[in-house]
């Protein structure tokens, strides 16, 4: 699978704003199997462009395509046939389901379409600490420990890409290195990219590109 | 692939449920309306059907001038501008003279049945007569005339034939005994054997073919134009009220019986059809309550759903879990109702009408389609309106 962005540009900035940025406005190219690592500066459109490029908003000028397919033609049902198979995230704002205990959180997106067997779930969780919560409602846990289950919760699915949003903003070295060893070793797995998006670089995140948005 | 139990708590379903039950329970007792309309309405068609008097799916009615006090003496037979004008109706599909004879005629049954009696014969168009027996007819020099004879005389005649020490006959041996037609003419009587090839159930009437008639009314009573005293009509609807008040207008006479037969018919099935109209309403008001209580469901569920949608799970495939989840339930109503109707019809039939044969005790077929018919309309609605609201989250 190869994701294509073709001098995409959100419509809301300036193109004199974006002179020095190597992805706006610009031919990007995403391999399956390259790990890519986006450096950007708060307020450089870190999120817009994962939204962009997980398909929630389309207010960009340029084209982004799934293996040539321009994903502004695609209807809900295409997009939901791409995130199901080919496409994970963890969001920046997590998106859990609050009122859910954390396992009925995780259990969800495996049953979807489920890449490992159901005990799985408790084996992750427990290599990020958190298996003592599984039966916990989601909001009585911590943000580091919610941005744990929303890792977990990414990693329950086959993909070919997995979009990562600041994934660690709340956690401490510890836990950011488990976490990224344990992504590395799931995309490995699948023989998938990672496009990691932080505001700073990630020394551990073995990237095969970096790019400065 | 995920199940509606991985989903289910995602969707606040355990709010609303008195709106939820009193749906179901409207749309229950909507359907029970509506099939036990469908029903009646096939039920009074059964008990009120006017056997045989129907052909061609018109009506057939006889129309006589109302004899008054007034107009006692005076000749009330219809002239041919009367015919004319009835025939001009947009609603007289059809009209025909019943011409009568204009001779004395005496009936004996001959040896076997010591009978006799004076007698009146009449002839009509053949389009108007309900059994036309390929022995209906009369050439001149034949000694046999055919007759059809009603079926309600026959009737009559069974009822007084104990008293007058005669024997009853049936509908088989009536068709049997020679009538011997006594018809007197200015040259003297002259006999005709007559039998009876047919029965009528629509024209009180004792007919012979049209050709003997006008050679007998020719030859025995010297006229050959003669002004009928009944016409006969065909119309597509015997109720019709233009038809009841052109007639009323005319001063004419209609056999009552057979207007108000169907009068009582219309009033019934009129009854039945605003029962079920109701039972419509009724559905419609429980499908709109279903709707806003799934409406108000999916809106609860909004922040869930779409979070469903943005982790992969297809709208498609949500709607038909989520709607699928309904089908149970509809059929248990659907079925329930039609458990319902069909003890209502069994009810009806044992009960109210003590068994009648010409009704059955189970409910027709067609109120079984309805039924599966409405079953089919609510899944597919319920999907619909599901899906319509699943695609504008997402």
């Amino acid at each position: 699978m190869q994701i294509l962005l073709e001098r995409v540009l959100p419509v809301f900035f300036d193109i004199d704003q974006v002179g020095n940025s190597q992805v706006w406005n610009k031919t990007v190219s995403f391999q399956k199997g390259e790990n890519v690592h986006i450096i950007a500066p708060s307020g450089s459109g870190k999120t817009t462009l994962i939204h962009f490029l997980y398909g929630l908003r389309n207010d960009y000028k340029g084209q982004i395509s799934y293996d040539k397919s321009d994903i502004r033609k695609f209807d809900a049902e295409k997009f939901s046939a791409w995130r199901m198979q080919h496409i994970s995230i963890v969001f920046q704002d997590l998106r859990l389901f609050t009122e859910h205990t954390v396992l009925q959180n995780l259990e969800i997106k495996r049953s979807l379409l489920p890449f490992y067997p159901e005990n799985n779930i408790l084996s992750m969780a427990k290599r990020l600490g958190i298996d003592n919560k599984l039966h916990q409602l989601c909001k009585t846990c911590s943000y580091g420990e919610q941005q744990r289950i929303a890792i977990i919760r990414a990693l329950q699915q086959p993909f070919d890409f997995l979009l990562l949003d600041e994934p660690f903003s709340h956690l401490d070295e510890l836990n950011r290195q488990k976490a990224m060893e344990l992504m590395e070793e799931e995309s490995n797995k699948r023989n998938a990219t990672i496009i990691l998006a932080d505001l700073r670089e990630i020394t551990y995140f073995k990237s095969e590109r970096t790019l400065h948005l | 692939m995920s199940s509606f139990k991985n989903i289910a708590p995602f969707l606040s379903a355990g709010q609303n449920t008195l709106s939820r039950w009193l749906s179901y329970f409207g749309l229950g007792v909507g359907v029970v309306l509506l099939l036990c309309s469908v029903q009646m309405f096939i039920n009074i068609n059964e008990l009120l059907k006017e056997k045989n008097s129907r052909k061609e799916g018109a009506d057939f009615i006889s129309v006589t001038k109302t004899i008054t006090n007034d107009n006692m003496g005076k000749d009330n037979r219809f002239t041919p501008e009367d015919i004319k004008d009835l025939k001009a109706q947009p609603f007289v599909e059809d009209a025909a003279p019943l011409i009568s004879n204009q001779f004395r005629v005496k009936a004996s049954a001959g040896n076997i049945i010591p009978f006799s009696t004076d007698l009146f014969l009449e002839s009509l168009d053949e389009k108007f007569l309900d059994t036309v027996p390929a022995s209906f007819t009369w050439k001149e020099g034949q000694a046999d005339v055919p007759i059809i004879f009603s079926s309600d005389f026959m009737e009559m005649y069974n009822v007084f034939a104990p008293s007058q020490d005669l024997p009853q006959l049936s509908d088989k041996t009536m068709s049997s005994v020679t009538i011997i037609l006594e018809c007197y003419t200015p040259y003297g009587v002259q006999n005709f054997r007559a039998r009876i090839v047919a029965l009528s159930d629509r024209i009180n009437s004792v007919l012979v073919p049209n050709n003997f008639m006008q050679w007998a009314n020719k030859n025995f009573g010297g006229v050959s134009q003669v002004n009928p005293s009944r016409i006969y009509i065909k119309t597509i609807d015997a109720n019709n009220p233009q038809l009841l008040n052109y007639l009323e207008k005319k001063e004419y006479r209609v056999n009552k019986d057979k207007t108000k037969f169907g009068r009582v018919k219309q009033i019934l099935q009129a009854i039945v059809s605003g029962l079920g109209g109701f039972g419509v309403l009724v559905i419609l008001l429980a499908m709109l309550l279903f709707s806003f209580y799934l409406q108000l469901m999916i809106a609860k569920s909004k922040d869930n759903l779409q979070l469903l949608l943005t982790l992969g799970y297809s709208p498609k495939w949500l709607s038909k879990t989520v709607a699928k989840r309904w089908i149970p339930v509809y059929i248990t109503i659907v079925l329930a109702a039609l458990f319902f109707t069909a003890l209502f019809q069994f009810g009806f039939q044992h009960f109210v009408m003590y068994g009648r044969e010409e009704l059955s005790p189970f409910v027709n077929w067609s109120v079984i389609l309805i039924a599966t018919i409405l079953l089919a309309l609510s899944i597919l609605t319920n999907y619909k309106l599901i899906k319509k609201l699943l695609y504008k989250l997402a």
